[in-house]
């Protein structure tokens, strides 16, 4: 038996959640894969639920589409499971249920059924520092969510303007003839 | 395949150097070999992520940071998902180093080498280069001088296509040049600012390896400005070995390919003087092979051919066959990198850019160029851009989102790549106590940067801010990290070339002075390595070598 079959065969015993080091060692590849099907869960159903809703309120639907149409929410969740460490999540779990318990107690709800005008308030709250753990929990949901939509097909090539063989170099193109700036 | 004598030549390693190795071997008539240990690409079918945008990246080009910790150390972060597939991975192919003195050994694991995924910047050594060393009484002499190199210089610019400007510099040699990327508003600014400001120094176009005309001839298209020339072009529009020397050595019908073959040593005939042949072990199935050639042209990059010859030794023996005079292996060196500077450029707000250029503005060496008082030998220059991003509006929720829609400033950046001196103390070794997947010592690394590298890298910092600032830049700043040696991907040495066989490994031709026909092209010759990105020299280098070698091997020397 080779160490590879050797591994794979101790994937009963440890469970589901394998340590990733030994997940790759049993998956043994020359050049890992990175996951590009669904994203790992990492939310509850509460928690996807208010990660949709304020990434909606941090870049919000207007001539052109937002966050929720970007497909952010699978972003962030995608970037959470794949791409994260343990901290890295808590920032982001400890956030949500501060901004929740703020909700109840302000406004008598969960943060997700509070008014898009709440939301703002709490998100507010979160950035001035005035919840706990809100600011890192801002800054990095922030950078998710505004990652996740300027690399989306809609903030690549609708909110801004995509040139996938510009052909040619202008170091000085008029600004006036810009309607959307140009993607990188 | 059976080990026979059916080639000429074996070429070992495909990248810059092997893959103009091959060319010029196969177009004078030899029957060519070509090793390499990484896998097959092929020129526009195997770039997975050519002409894609970000959304059809895997993760948005965000490489999984733990795994990029794990399997792909040495690049330090910069593998993304959509050049990982051009990488070897670091974790199944460990080398060896002890923790203070960390050495980022980045390297390909593919056909074609470091060529797909190289920054492109293509300069010629100046004669003051070529005489440093014996001018300064630092490391061994070159036993070449520029005019040897100037004609093979020509030919492979003439062949691959170089953009960029004449500026009749006698310290920056101009190339055979294609029309420069021109430079944008600012940097034109820039230019003129920075040159009155600093007499002498100078702000010119990029010297680059991305043509700029079409060469039909070569079903080469000049470039698109899409700027993700690490994906791989299939435009052709940079220079890579698939797209340049490999089509040209399989026209002649004398090349044969083999990737995934992974050479460990060469094979010594010590009462010859000769390599008597190649061993190599199937990356896939494991079989070994000893394949032979009158010739060998080991180009494997600089390290892994520092690697191949250290374990190039007798049965029972730790100590390699081309070992003899201490050289090998020693004087290993990178460039400096890891300094930068940024600033705002006022107004020109009325234009911005179309368009993505490969590559931007250079402003060449000005230190050392004549005696000057400096706490530092050699220099420095200076690679950089200017360009304009969105705005970065605080807050989140409507005011954010269009605010972004508005364009900062201009704002340049650029970052220094300064010269490494030789020392005979930093080496590279086999680590006997540790072994690869083939059963190979590992290679180990005792590389540390010194005071002249130090001195430098603060110097450029203080220059570089300084330059910006007087030139009227604004928001001015700056930042010198610490360099890990390997982090430029500029290493070079442990093979040198130098007159004497007592000091160096290689004679003026590339040739071992322990077995004639065995030539070295790659990195490994370097005695010095200047400031200016050295592939283009191990092109003109290799042509020259090979040139060198035909004419031998025709003379019955071989």
């Amino acid at each position: 038996m080779d160490r590879r079959i050797a591994l794979a065969s101790i994937v009963g015993m440890l469970g589901a959640n394998i340590f990733a080091p030994l997940a790759r060692a049993i998956a043994y590849q020359p050049n890992p894969v990175i996951n590009t099907g669904a994203p790992e869960i990492v939310f509850t159903p509460a928690q996807r639920a208010l990660v949709t809703a304020l990434s909606e309120r941090i870049l919000p639907t207007s001539d052109t589409p937002g966050a929720i149409a970007a497909g952010v929410p699978e972003y962030i969740e995608h970037m959470l499971g794949d791409w994260a460490i343990a901290d890295e999540r808590a920032t982001i779990f400890e956030g949500l249920a501060a901004i929740d318990t703020r909700s109840i107690a302000d406004y008598g709800k969960p943060a997700v059924k509070a008014s898009a005008a709440q939301q703002d308030a709490l998100l507010t709250l979160a950035m001035n520092g005035e919840l706990s753990g809100g600011a890192p929990f801002f800054e990095a949901f922030r950078q998710l969510v505004i990652t996740g939509y300027y690399t989306s097909e809609i903030g690549i090539t609708q909110e801004r303007e995509y040139l996938p063989v510009p052909g040619e170099y202008d170091g000085a193109y008029p600004y006036a003839k810009v309607k959307r700036i140009f993607s990188s | 395949m059976a080990a026979t004598d059916r080639f000429d030549a074996i070429v070992i390693g495909s990248g810059v150097s092997g893959g103009w190795a091959a060319k010029e071997l196969t177009e004078k008539g030899l029957r060519v070999l070509m090793v390499d240990r990484g896998r097959m690409v092929e020129h526009g079918e195997d770039y997975p992520f050519d002409g894609k945008s970000a959304y059809e990246i895997p993760a948005r080009g965000k490489m999984p940071a733990a795994l990029a910790k794990s399997d792909y150390f040495a690049l330090n972060g910069w593998v993304s998902p959509a050049t990982q597939p051009f990488f070897i991975n670091d974790r199944l192919n460990p080398y060896d180093y002890d923790a203070p003195n960390k050495f980022n050994w980045v390297r390909p694991s593919v056909v074609g080498g470091k060529s797909l995924t190289w920054g492109r910047w293509s300069f010629r050594w100046s004669q003051a280069d070529f005489e440093a060393n014996k001018r300064e009484g630092v490391g061994t002499d070159w036993p070449i001088r520029y005019d040897d190199v100037a004609p093979w210089y020509s030919y492979v610019e003439n062949y691959i296509g170089v953009s960029g400007g004449r500026e009749n510099l006698p310290y920056l040699p101009d190339s055979e040049f294609m029309p420069p990327f021109p430079m944008n508003v600012a940097e034109k600014w820039l230019k003129e600012r920075l040159e009155s400001e600093f007499p002498g120094r100078k702000l010119i176009n990029a010297r680059l390896s991305n043509i700029t005309e079409d060469k039909p001839e070569q079903n080469r298209t000049r470039c698109q400005k899409r700027a993700q020339c690490d994906r791989g072009c299939s435009f052709g529009a940079y220079f890579s070995t698939q797209a340049v020397t490999l089509p040209a050595a399989r026209a002649t019908g004398r090349l044969t390919l083999r990737s995934d073959s992974w050479v460990t040593n060469l094979e010594y005939d010590p009462a010859q003087k000769r390599v008597t042949g190649v061993r190599m072990v199937d990356a896939n199935t494991g079989q070994v092979e000893v394949v032979q050639a009158r010739m060998v042209f080991l180009c494997a990059s600089a390290m892994s051919s520092l690697h191949i010859l250290l374990n190039s030794r007798p049965a029972g023996s730790e100590r390699s066959y081309f070992h003899s005079n201490g050289a090998l292996g020693s004087a290993v060196m990178d460039h400096i990198f890891r300094v930068g500077v940024a600033g705002d450029i006022p107004g020109m707000s009325e234009f911005v850019e179309y368009g993505r250029r490969p590559g931007g503005v250079y402003v060449p060496r000005f230190r050392n160029l004549e005696a000057e008082d400096l706490p530092f030998k050699r220099g420095y220059g200076f690679q950089g851009a200017a360009g304009r991003q969105a705005s970065a509006p605080k807050g989140f929720g409507l005011s954010m989102k269009h605010g972004m829609r508005e364009y900062g400033p201009w704002r340049f950046t650029m970052s220094a790549f300064g010269e490494c001196l030789p020392y005979d103390d930093n080496r590279v070794m086999l680590n006997h106590s540790k072994t690869d997947r083939f059963g190979t010592p590992l290679l180990r690394f005792d590389v540390r940067f010194r005071d002249n590298e130090i001195r430098m890298m603060d110097d450029a910092l203080e220059q570089g801010m300084l330059m910006l600032r007087k030139a009227g830049l604004t928001n001015v700043t700056g930042g010198r990290g610490k360099h890990v040696p390997g982090e430029a991907i500029h290493e070079m040495g442990g093979a040198r070339m130098g007159h004497d066989p007592a000091t160096s490994v290689l004679n003026k031709w590339n040739q071992a002075h322990d077995a004639a026909n065995l030539f070295i092209t790659d990195g490994a010759q370097m005695a010095s390595v200047s400031c200016v990105n050295p592939s283009l020299t191990f092109m003109a280098m290799t042509a020259r070598a090979a040139d060198h070698a035909v004419k031998q091997m025709r003379a019955g020397l071989i």
